[in-house]
């Protein structure tokens, strides 16, 4: 028994390593896509450029003027107009522009109401939200307003709210997704393309352990993946933290990449060609790694998707790595990630299973 | 080129594709990008799970607490743990922010005294972290205020006019980036495949050894894809001016040939993979990771391109989904049109990458064995 299944999986990593084009891909994948996810994005405000109409002949606009600079705004840039203040805006030169009316000054000097006009370009909405509130601690800073109350604030577990890391591990646990679902599917739909299918039926062995071998391989080559990712990326660029337990992620990742081959199975057995297998998967996938809380906050979605939510072993993983890299969370309280990966995956693998074992 | 054997040869692609059901991926699937990212995506962070220890319990914290408990952003669980325990209820994902009200918070804020309030976010999701953490301070401000009439004198107030996107709803800003997204994404996928089906099944020799042209070849695989998604580019319009109802002030010329331009690069891309790929396999995976994750991170929808420095900076000029969006962007909500000098060097540069990419796909397509 064992030496066969031994074989079938031997025989899929052989296979695997012969298409070097496929080697390639996966490795691009695993190392270059979690590189460029991690450096490019940055939500926090960075090189925004600003533009400012100032017509109090100085002081108090200056003052706010000089407070912004790099790494978060580019020198802001004078214009003499509001006129050609919107104009730079609309070419997406200028993000954010400022004016200071003519009153300005008297007011503010006066202790008068006083009115700064922002105009915003909002189609970057998330930019736009992040530098207002920047703008607005400047302001207030700058007023000298005594408040006498302070908001002794902490950010816990990443008290930079560096974004990097997150996005490299986020992307890295999406790409885990991706290829295991696509690698598994294709593993069998590939022998139905090729007329192999046929030769396998007739095999003497029985079919449970053909089914358990060939998920188990891409399982590996999608373990592998995991580690290569980790060791070069996420911790060799990165610097990402890891404040929980390394073999409690490694189980973790066992479990969920399983439960995802199920997804697989269940692909394999629906479709009858690779294009069908592409169709699918991205039918699948797209909801389950939305659904997961990778991009958007699960809390802020709309109840029916956060229930929905639930039935994505993703959630469970995303929420389950978050927990261990940044939280340094401790293997007892992490019983809900493990639970909900095993719980929800084996559901989904076992329905994988019996689907594509009809077909023997 | 002989129109007659582009016409059977495109019949033939026609039949296969319909029996392989890729009405899943020409039709529903855009759409359900759509749908699911518009009304899913929140830029907002609304609900975060707040636990307040109010270790004062006088009128003044009881004020600022409901402050709180009035906002749509936090929910709030008043509780009198310790604050260990709070700490460890973070740890568990069971709370995403932690509001600490000292004790005498009130005799001292009468007696003229600074205090403090402790802010505890979890920032494990940075971004999310950093605008919890904008939310407290703007609410406590706020509660300020309107405890002491006074303290608002001094204060500079910004008077914010956003522009093109006057209510700052999320699907203004969001809808014409999914369209970027969604145009760069299926017809690309169902381009990829088209070439190396053929080479992994055999049925490759067939041109080879017949006297259709590469040029013959390469319309009749191209064409039946590019009328399929041209049909989508309406589709996806009606869903982002009717269902979503983002505003358009543009012209709908521009839109619809920058469109197809974009249709065109897009095939383009996937027709490219598929030539140079062996394996349907390689061209699937390949596929979705140059077209879905680009499409996101240079969108436009998650970080303005203006902010991104070094490589990414780079990328995300060399990819066509920033030429498109901003073509996008400036039909949607801004309306200037061809007007702008900018708008019409980027329609130029999308139609040069589109001519661009066609040429170097036939001129790695290959018609003998190598």
């Amino acid at each position: 028994m064992t030496k066969i299944f031994w074989a079938i999986v031997g025989k899929e990593l052989i296979a695997f390593i012969r298409s070097w084009q496929l080697v390639f891909v996966v490795l691009y994948a695993f190392s270059v896509e979690v590189y460029i996810a991690g450096s490019g994005i940055e939500i926090n405000p960075r090189n925004v450029a600003v533009g400012y109409v100032d017509l109090t002949g100085g002081g108090m606009s200056q003052k706010i003027l000089t407070r912004l600079h790099a790494p978060e705004f580019l020198p802001p840039k004078r214009f003499d107009s509001q006129q050609q203040l919107s104009r730079a805006i609309f070419n997406k030169e200028i993000i954010i522009g400022i004016v200071f009316n003519a009153d300005f000054e008297k007011n503010w000097r006066g202790g008068k109401r006083t009115q700064l006009d922002v105009l915003v370009d909002a189609t970057a909405a998330s930019q736009a939200y992040t530098t207002l509130g920047y703008l607005q601690n400047i302001v207030l800073d700058l007023s000298g307003v005594n408040l006498l109350l302070e908001i002794a604030s902490h950010k816990l577990f990443n008290p930079n709210a560096d974004n990097h890391t997150f996005m490299a591990l986020t992307e890295m646990l999406s790409i885990i997704t991706m290829l295991t679902v696509i690698l598994t599917a294709v593993v069998f739909v590939r022998e139905k393309e090729q007329g192999t299918w046929d030769i396998m039926l007739l095999m003497p062995v029985d079919p449970k352990l053909i089914i358990l071998a060939k998920s188990f391989s891409q399982v590996i080559i999608v373990m592998v993946g995991i580690v290569i990712s980790l060791g070069f990326v996420v911790f060799g660029m990165f610097e990402t933290p890891m404040n929980g337990s390394f073999a409690a992620f490694m189980v973790l990742s066992f479990f969920y990449v399983f439960a995802t081959a199920g997804i697989g199975l269940f692909i394999a057995a629906v479709a009858r060609d690779v294009m069908q297998v592409a169709q699918l998967s991205i039918i699948i996938m797209m909801p389950m790694i939305f659904l997961s809380g990778a991009w958007t906050p699960i809390h802020a979605m709309h109840p029916l998707l956060q229930l929905l939510s639930y039935a994505s072993p993703l959630r469970y993983y995303i929420e389950g790595s978050e927990s261990i890299f940044y939280r340094g969370t401790q293997w007892g309280d992490l019983w809900p990630y493990f639970l909900g990966v095993t719980a929800v995956g084996g559901v989904m693998y076992a329905m994988g299973f019996r689907k594509i074992g009809r077909l023997f | 080129m002989k129109i007659g054997v582009i016409k059977a040869y495109i019949l033939k692609e026609l039949t296969e594709l319909v029996r392989s059901r890729f009405i899943i991926m020409v039709y529903l699937m855009p759409s359900m990008i759509l749908f699911l990212f518009g009304y899913g995506i929140r830029m907002e962070v609304t609900h975060a799970r707040t636990l307040i220890l109010d270790n004062d319990q006088s009128p003044i914290s009881h004020q600022l607490v409901s402050k709180f408990e009035h906002s749509k952003y936090f929910d709030v669980t008043l509780s009198s743990v310790s604050e260990d325990e709070a700490l460890r209820r973070i740890k568990r994902g069971e709370s995403d922010l932690i509001i600490i009200i000292p004790e005498s918070f009130e005799k001292r804020l009468l007696h003229a005294q600074p205090t403090q309030i402790g802010v505890y976010v979890d920032a494990a999701f940075p971004s999310r972290g950093v605008t919890m953490e904008n939310y407290v301070k703007g609410v406590v401000l706020d509660a300020a205020s309107s405890v002491a009439p006074g303290l608002a004198k001094g204060i500079i107030q910004i008077n914010q006019r956003s522009l093109f996107n006057q209510a700052m709803r999320d699907e203004d800003a969001i809808v014409p980036g999914l369209i970027g997204l969604v145009l760069l994404v299926a017809p690309a996928i169902l381009a990829a495949l088209l070439i190396v089906k053929e080479k992994e099944r055999g049925t490759m020799f067939n041109f080879y050894a017949s006297p259709v042209a590469k040029a013959e070849f390469l319309s009749a695989k191209m064409i039946p894809v590019f009328l399929l998604h041209s049909v989508n580019i309406f589709i996806v319009f009606l869903w982002a001016v009717y269902l979503f109802e983002v505003p358009f002030r543009g012209s709908f010329l521009l839109y619809w040939i920058a469109s197809e331009f974009y249709i065109i690069i897009s095939l383009s891309i996937g027709m490219l993979i598929s030539i140079i790929t062996r394996t349907q396999i390689v061209a699937v995976v390949l596929t979705v990771i140059i077209t879905i994750i680009p499409g996101f991170l240079y969108s436009g929808i998650i970080m303005p391109i203006s902010s991104m420095i070094g490589m990414s900076r780079v990328e995300a000029h060399i990819f066509p989904v920033m030429y498109y969006n901003h073509i996008l962007y400036d039909v949607f909500l801004v309306g200037e049109g061809l007007a702008s000098a900018k708008t019409q060097g980027y329609l130029a540069i999308l139609a040069l990458y589109g001519a661009g990419l066609l040429t170097l796909g036939s001129l790695l397509l290959r018609k003998e064995l190598k």
